[in-house]
Formats: C-alpha cells, structure tokens, sequence
C-alpha cells in the first residue's frame, strides 16, 4: 500500500482549548489511485492532508497519536530534516487551493516550479531549465521557454494552478495531496485542472488525495471517498456506493441537501443544526444531535461496520 | 399585456476609465424582472454581473442605458424618489463575515435601515428587529449578541434580517450562499425562498453554481464577458440551451454522480480581459463552433422570450 493512515490524531491546541481537529482517522491510498477526501469546513479533511506532510500550524497543531505510512516508512516520527530532505515536495507533494497565494508574487514562474528541482538536487543548470520547460510544457503552459522570466500575476487564474500543479509534480511524487484544487475556478477552467489532475495520474501513476468539499468534483476525479464529519470518518467505500447507496445518514443527508442540473424546483433537504465543537466534542456519534434517525445507544461512539467490498461506515443502524 | 416589469434594464452599459485603456465590463445589458419571480444572472467570474448588480443598488453609475424600477428611470429619480428607491430594493452579499460590522450589535446592525428611513421610536424598532429575527428563524435574544458569536450560517441569517427590516419589495442576492456549507446551503436557500413566498417579494440572485440558479430562479440570463449571451425561463434555457457557451458551462458542471462524464472541449481556453474584448460575438474565441461571421459581427438576440445572441441561429 502507497499510504496507511491509522488511527491519526491531530490536535490544535488553541487558546480556548484543545482543539480534536482530526479525531483518529484511518485510510489507504494505492499506487495509482485517487481518494476523495470529502467534508465541509472544519471537518479536519485539510488538518489531516497537512499532518500527512507534517506542516501543522507551528506551535498550535500536534499529531498525537496514530501512524502515517508511506511506502511502509513511518512519518509521525521521522525527524523534521528527513521530512525536508526526503519526502515534502518529493515523495509527498501538495497542490493548494488558491493559485494567488501558493505562488510568491517576486519570484519568476521559472525559479518557483525550478525550486524543489534544485532543493532535492534533481537538476542544476542546463537540465534544470530543461527540466522546467519539460514539466510546464506537461500542464499545458503554451510556450513555456519564452515564459520562464515571467511572474505569476503575468497568468491567468487557469494558467497559475496549472503552475502550481507543476510545481508539485516536478519531483516525480509518490503521492500528491491536492486541497480543493479547483474550487478558486470557474466551472469552464475547473473542468480543465480536472483534465489535467487525471493525464498526471496516467502520466506518474501518483496516489493522490483529493480534498474537497464539492461532491460532484469528487465524483468526477474519485475511485474511493471517504466522507469527513467532526474530525472523523463516518463513511468509506468505493466512489459508486458512496453515491448510490450511502450508508451513513450524514452521507445521505449531504448528497440530498445539494440541488442538482435536471432536477426541478423543489424544496432542498436541509440538514438542521450545525456541526459540533471540536474543543469538547460530544461522546457518542457526533453526527446525532443533527441526524433524524437517531437512537438512544447514539449517546455512545458507534463501531466501523464493514459492509463489503471496501465500504465501511461507523453508525449505530448499521452495527 | 405582461405586468409591468418590477425592474427593467434597457441596453445598459459601464465602462471604467484606466491607464490601460477602457475596460468594458457591461455591454449594452437587457432584461426585465416581473414581480414575484426570481430572475437569476450567472456567468463565471469577470463576466459583469456583479458590475450589473452594484449598477441596480446604485452603487455604480452606469456609462449608458436606463435602470427602471416599475417603470420609472432610476438615472431621472429626486432624491425623494430615490430614498424610495433604496428602501423598496434591498441586497444580501456573499461574505457574511464582511457584510455585517464586527463591533454593532445585532439588533443594531438589523435597525441601521430602519433608523436611516424612518424613526418610529425606540419601542417599534426593537419590536420590528424582534419580528425579521422570527422570521429568519433566529430567537430575539440574538440582537444583543455579536456577529461573531454567531456561525456563517446564522449571519448569513442576520444579514436577511437587516434586508427584510424595512418590508422591501425586491432584493438582490449577491452569491447569497456560496461561502456557506453543502448542509448549510439549503437552510438557507429554502429561508429564502419561504420569505418570497410570505412577502411577496422578487429577487434577482447572482451565482456561479448553475445547478442552484436552476432549483432557485424562474429566469436567468446568462452573461457573457458584459453581454447576455442566452436569456429566458430557467426551465427552458436549462433543457434546451441555445448559446454555445451556456452549453458549455451546463457540460462543465460537474455533478455527484460518478458516471456523469464532463466535456473537457465544451470550451476552450479562458475568458478573455474586459479591457480588449474580441470582436464580434465575444466568445468567438473559445466557440466550437465559430464561423467567419462570428469573428465581425455582434450577433442580436434571437428567439423571443427564449432569446439566444447567436449567429448559428439564423443559419
């Protein structure tokens, strides 16, 4: 397995309180696969992406406990020069949602996507332009030699995530983390980075994970989802199940809360409340206070019910 | 006779002087709202609608073209008129973390528009603010509260309070729920369309999300880079649409369900800048379909109340 994530808890350790930001998750990603991690906000799904490479918020955010495995290597413990040295940016690369401001507005297009190149010593001089054109030319700048010298505000919105899509896979990683990588674009430039996350899949064969809130952009890039509530993950399986036959209520509730094309006016589902705190979570389903099945054994922590085929969900009417 | 039209915009245009030229966000706009519906404008970012949007709200004058509000040009309004005006068309904004200030209260933010129309003393306004919270499903004990006590969710709540304070007849929804959650979403939407049903009112909503102007509005005009590429009833633009680009967003949307399959070619390339727009049809240069003619000539809107400005539909 590419990535073995089990039992991962991250803490934010805010003024107000501990804050249980991702409340023991467990995942796989293979070679060549993508995983839908999908949630809204505050669900954890971007805590957990960022404890993958170990960049929590310095001094606040913590991984407390659980294991993050990579190619069989543990990261939780690997020492943070090992980190730098060997696996950010090259064996575990990350695209950010906003192109603005994961580019540094003073530096060229060239020096930024030549950076992790020349910080992991893949090519210096000659072969590292080389190299740079080669991988521009793969998200699909036009003319990228001529391009090398120019600044990000010199692109398009379309044009910058490309960029920084090519900033993550210059190192050739093992396993991309993309947060939200389309949500900053129009649907006509979204179906485009779509596109191009899927030639770089079948280009590298990279794992990636796909973190988003948006359930059709999950549905159209996905093998697997695993749907995030609280800081945990109530429902996984592969990409068809989750959508035509969830099996949590939170996931049901989310999928009949959203208005779709060719559907006619009628009143959405909405799911009533708002999520729960992390600093004091409740004990038991954190999803029960808004959920409307709920039981009385709700009050206690439901068990992960496998339901077949890689489809697993923790709830109390499925135990 | 169709009913007078709530809000009628007649070939309206804004141009911004800069030193880079003249930037021509809004091109000669059209389109009527009839009260009680929900006229929606969609088109991606740059494309204009929220310039139109500011234009209504008169936060913007327009470089050419007449606004009427039931038939009376907003551009010929007294100040008498237009105070009248400003109280009859209220706005709900995107970011309910900026558009509510951080250091009012509540019930103060709700009574800023009541205070600055009327002052029906301090009893009535507390009375109003307790009655727009009910409505907004919030309890009355919110008003002595802080916007950042509140989730985005309930300020985006509270920021329909503050439009609903004055019984508007219409309101401009600006992205109303678009930095809102998936589950929060819908709360909201169906809050809104509850108070249009209870009061009568008409709404123009602005939004990107195409699935959810067409579960929300009964018309849309779809915009392109400052023109109206495609208008008419939701129902038919959505089943039938006639402009290429309106094609090409609804064939771009991706949608929860893993077996739908996006086109990647609906349209090329990007929307070009407002500030050297192409010639002729605007999206020539992205059009699959574009001909000679596309490349010199304005098209004009064609089909009436379905109307698409397209030259493949005179061919």
């Amino acid at each position: 397995m590419l990535l073995k994530v089990e039992n991962l808890q991250t803490h934010l350790h805010l003024k107000r309180g501990v804050l249980r930001a991702v409340d023991g998750i467990s995942l796989e990603v293979g070679e060549g696969e993508t995983l839908g991690l999908v949630g809204e906000s505050g669900s954890g799904k971007t805590l957990t992406g960022l404890s993958l490479l170990r960049l929590l918020p310095k001094g606040s955010g913590r991984i407390v406990g659980g294991s993050v495995a990579l190619d069989g290597q543990e990261l939780t413990t690997l020492s943070e020069s090992a980190m730098a040295h060997d696996i950010r940016g090259k064996r575990i690369a990350m695209i950010m949602q906003d192109p603005m401001t994961s580019l540094n507005p003073v530096f060229s297009i060239g020096d930024q996507v030549g950076n992790p190149l020349r910080n992991h010593e893949i090519a210096r001089g000659a072969a590292l332009r080389s190299a740079v054109v080669d991988v521009l030319s793969r998200v699909r700048i036009p003319s990228p030699d001529k391009r090398l010298g120019d600044y990000p505000h010199q692109f398009s919105g379309g044009q910058r995530q490309r960029i920084v899509a090519a900033m993550a896979i210059g190192c050739t990683p093992r396993l991309l983390v993309a947060d939200e990588p389309t949500t900053a674009l129009d649907v006509t430039i979204q179906v485009q980075i779509i596109a191009l996350l899927r030639q770089i899949q079948a280009d590298t064969g990279a794992g990636i994970i796909l973190i988003t809130h948006d359930l059709g952009v999950a549905a159209s890039l996905c093998r697997r989802i695993a749907v995030m509530y609280a800081g945990q993950i109530v429902e996984t399986g592969p990409v068809r199940q989750i959508y035509r036959a969830p099996a949590h209520p939170y996931t049901q509730a989310l999928l009949a809360a959203i208005p779709r094309l060719g559907q006619k006016r009628t009143r959405l589902a909405a799911i009533p409340g708002q999520p729960p705190s992390l600093i004091d979570p409740p004990t038991g389903c954190r999803f029960a206070a808004r959920c409307p099945v709920r039981m009385d054994k709700c009050a206690e922590a439901p068990p992960t019910t496998v339901l077949g085929d890689g489809h697993s969900a923790a709830c109390w009417k499925l135990a | 006779m169709p009913e007078q039209a709530m809000l009628e915009l007649d070939g309206v245009t804004k141009h911004y002087r800069t030193k880079r030229g003249v930037v021509r966000a809004v091109e000669g706009v059209s389109f009527a709202v009839q009260p009680r519906t929900t006229m929606a404008l969609v088109g991606e970012s740059g494309c204009g609608k929220t310039t139109i949007a500011k234009m209504i709200l008169q936060l913007e004058k327009p470089t050419g073209g007449a606004i009427r509000f039931e038939g009376n040009d907003t551009a010929a309004m007294d100040a008498a008129a237009l105070k009248s005006y400003r109280r009859q068309l209220m706005a709900v904004f995107q970011d309910p973390y900026s558009s509510l200030n951080p250091r009012l209260r509540v019930g103060t933010i709700i009574a800023e528009p009541i205070l600055a129309h009327e002052n029906p003393g301090r009893a009535a306004v507390a009375r109003r603010v307790e009655e727009v919270l009910d409505v907004v499903g919030m309890p009355a004990t919110a008003a002595r509260l802080y916007p950042h006590e509140f989730s985005g969710g309930q300020r985006q709540r509270i920021a329909i309070a503050r439009a609903l304070a004055l019984q508007p007849r219409m309101m401009v929804l600006d992205e109303p729920v678009s930095a809102l959650d998936v589950s929060i979403r819908a709360q909201v939407l169906n809050l809104l369309a509850d108070i249009q049903q209870e009061f009568g009112l008409t709404y123009l909503i602005i939004a990107h999300d195409l699935a959810l102007v067409e579960h929300f509005s009964t018309d849309v005009a779809v915009i392109y880079l400052g023109r109206v590429a495609e208008s008419g009833p939701t129902e038919e633009v959505f089943a039938t649409p006639r402009h290429p680009y309106t094609q090409a967003l609804l064939a771009a949307v991706p949608q929860p369900d893993p077996d739908h399959v996006l086109s990647e070619t609906a349209a090329a390339g990007e929307i070009a800048s407002a500030l050297d727009p192409p010639s002729g049809c605007r999206f020539h240069p992205r059009c699959p379909h574009v001909m000679e003619v596309c490349r010199s000539t304005v098209p004009e809107p064609l089909g009436g109340a379905h109307a698409a400005s397209c030259h493949l539909l005179r061919a």
